[in-house]
């Protein structure tokens, strides 16, 4: 009988060395960017609210800010900015960087990168410090559907 | 995947090694050719090996199952309605999902095969295997707000369809009511095993918030008709969270189905 016990404690223990042997592999910080980058694209982002520090300004029902972000990594805004994005995440940080420029000859092409505070399928959160501030301005972007 | 293929190729090394471990003797038939006394030697071999194992396993099989008697394969099949309770408590997340509550038993199905038999002629048991499509509702306990925005957020999303293989062993108690000579009534209760084999959405990648197994109470009533077929009602209470810590997920369902004998079908 204890030699079919052993048996029985051999088959099982091999069969969890295979398991875990043949477990996936976790790769995280891929599945981050790549779920953000669904839940980004194709779809127009448009701001409600911008908060820096104590300031708050609501952009609900009037005419907004928005951004369009689409599958094929390239980007709009109303501003008449042009361009490409990506999601990179830095540190512990999810970031999207812009590299636009306006459609004028002369116009010089910008580089922006928005932290991402929080993202969903209709809400996103993003977080910069503007040039000459210590306080970082907070966006809050709806889909509007 | 690079684990995977490594350890089939050690499996498959190891089975050609053990085929071609054994040494009969070299027919003596001037008529075949080499390449056919090769063959010859190789099929015998192998199955000279299969026919061991074969008569090991049956061997250390009836041993272990000493005692297990009248087994009957009975097919099963029904329908099941899964619920899963979620308290997020502090899980973090830069992902936020606006949280729409659905708390109610959602409708899957369940098929697979129960052995029914007897253990020392006295205690009848049951052992069932199914595969389990889970389409169940989520019923978050706790939310959270993300002002300025309206509505109840939630950092963790609950996947709400899966499929897994279910394990269940059960102690089988005839009630006494009626003819049970033709009408039968069981309570059975027992442990049941969930190993999940759909993989996780990528909402849940980021973290792989879901165990790939989980444990549950099993209780129920079955109606045996005079051996005909069998109705039974489940219900499958968790013993732990489905989900990793902090995240806690209670998972419970019912199942209502029936049950046939596979050599009345057969």
């Amino acid at each position: 009988m204890k030699k079919y016990l052993n048996l029985i404690i051999t088959f099982l223990f091999a069969l969890l060395s295979i398991t875990n042997l043949t477990s996936c592999s976790k790769d995280s910080t891929g599945a981050e960017i790549k779920l953000t980058q669904q839940m980004l694209s194709e779809k127009t982002w448009f701001l409600d609210y911008s908060i820096t520090g104590k300031s708050k300004r609501t952009y609900l029902g009037q005419s907004t800010y928005f951004i369009d972000f689409f599958k094929n990594d390239s980007t709009n805004d109303s501003d008449g900015l042009n361009g490409k994005y990506s999601v990179e995440k830095i540190g512990n940080i999810l970031q999207i960087h812009v590299t636009a420029k306006t459609s004028s000859i002369n116009s010089v092409e910008y580089e922006i990168i928005y932290n991402i505070e929080s993202i969903g399928r209709r809400n996103l959160i993003l977080y910069f410090t503007l040039p000459g501030e210590t306080v970082p301005t907070k966006r809050y972007f709806s889909t509007k559907n | 995947m690079n684990c995977r293929f490594l350890v089939l190729s050690v499996f498959f090394i190891c089975c050609a090694a053990g085929l071609s471990a054994q040494t009969t003797p070299v027919l003596k038939d001037t008529v075949l050719t080499q390449r056919q006394k090769d063959r010859l030697f190789l099929r015998q071999a192998g199955q000279d090996q299969i026919d061991k194992i074969k008569k090991n396993f049956t061997k250390t099989w009836n041993k272990v199952l000493l005692g297990f008697t009248d087994n009957d394969v009975m097919l099963m099949a029904g329908m099941n309605f899964a619920k899963q309770s979620i308290r997020a408590n502090d899980y973090t997340s830069p992902f936020i999902y606006a949280v729409e509550q659905k708390n109610v038993y959602k409708p899957g199905f369940i098929v697979g095969f129960r052995v029914d038999g007897k253990y020392k002629e006295k205690h009848p048991y049951a052992v069932a295997f199914t595969l389990n499509k889970y389409a169940s509702g989520t019923n978050y306990k706790e939310t959270k707000s993300v002002e300025p925005f309206n509505g109840s957020f939630s950092n963790f999303k609950a996947a709400e369809q899966s499929l897994s293989l279910n394990l269940t062993a059960l102690y089988k108690k005839i009630i006494p009511i009626s003819d049970t000579a033709k009408y039968k009534f069981y309570v059975v209760a027992g442990p049941s095993l969930d190993i999940r084999l759909s993989g996780q959405g990528l909402d849940n990648q980021v973290n792989y918030n879901y165990r790939k197994m989980f444990l549950r109470a099993h209780l129920g009533v079955e109606f045996v008709n005079d051996d005909f077929y069998t109705i039974f009602f489940h219900y499958k209470q968790g013993l732990h969270s489905i989900t990793r810590s902090p995240i806690q997920t209670g998972f419970n369902n019912f199942d209502l189905g029936m049950l046939i004998k596979a050599s009345d079908l057969f």
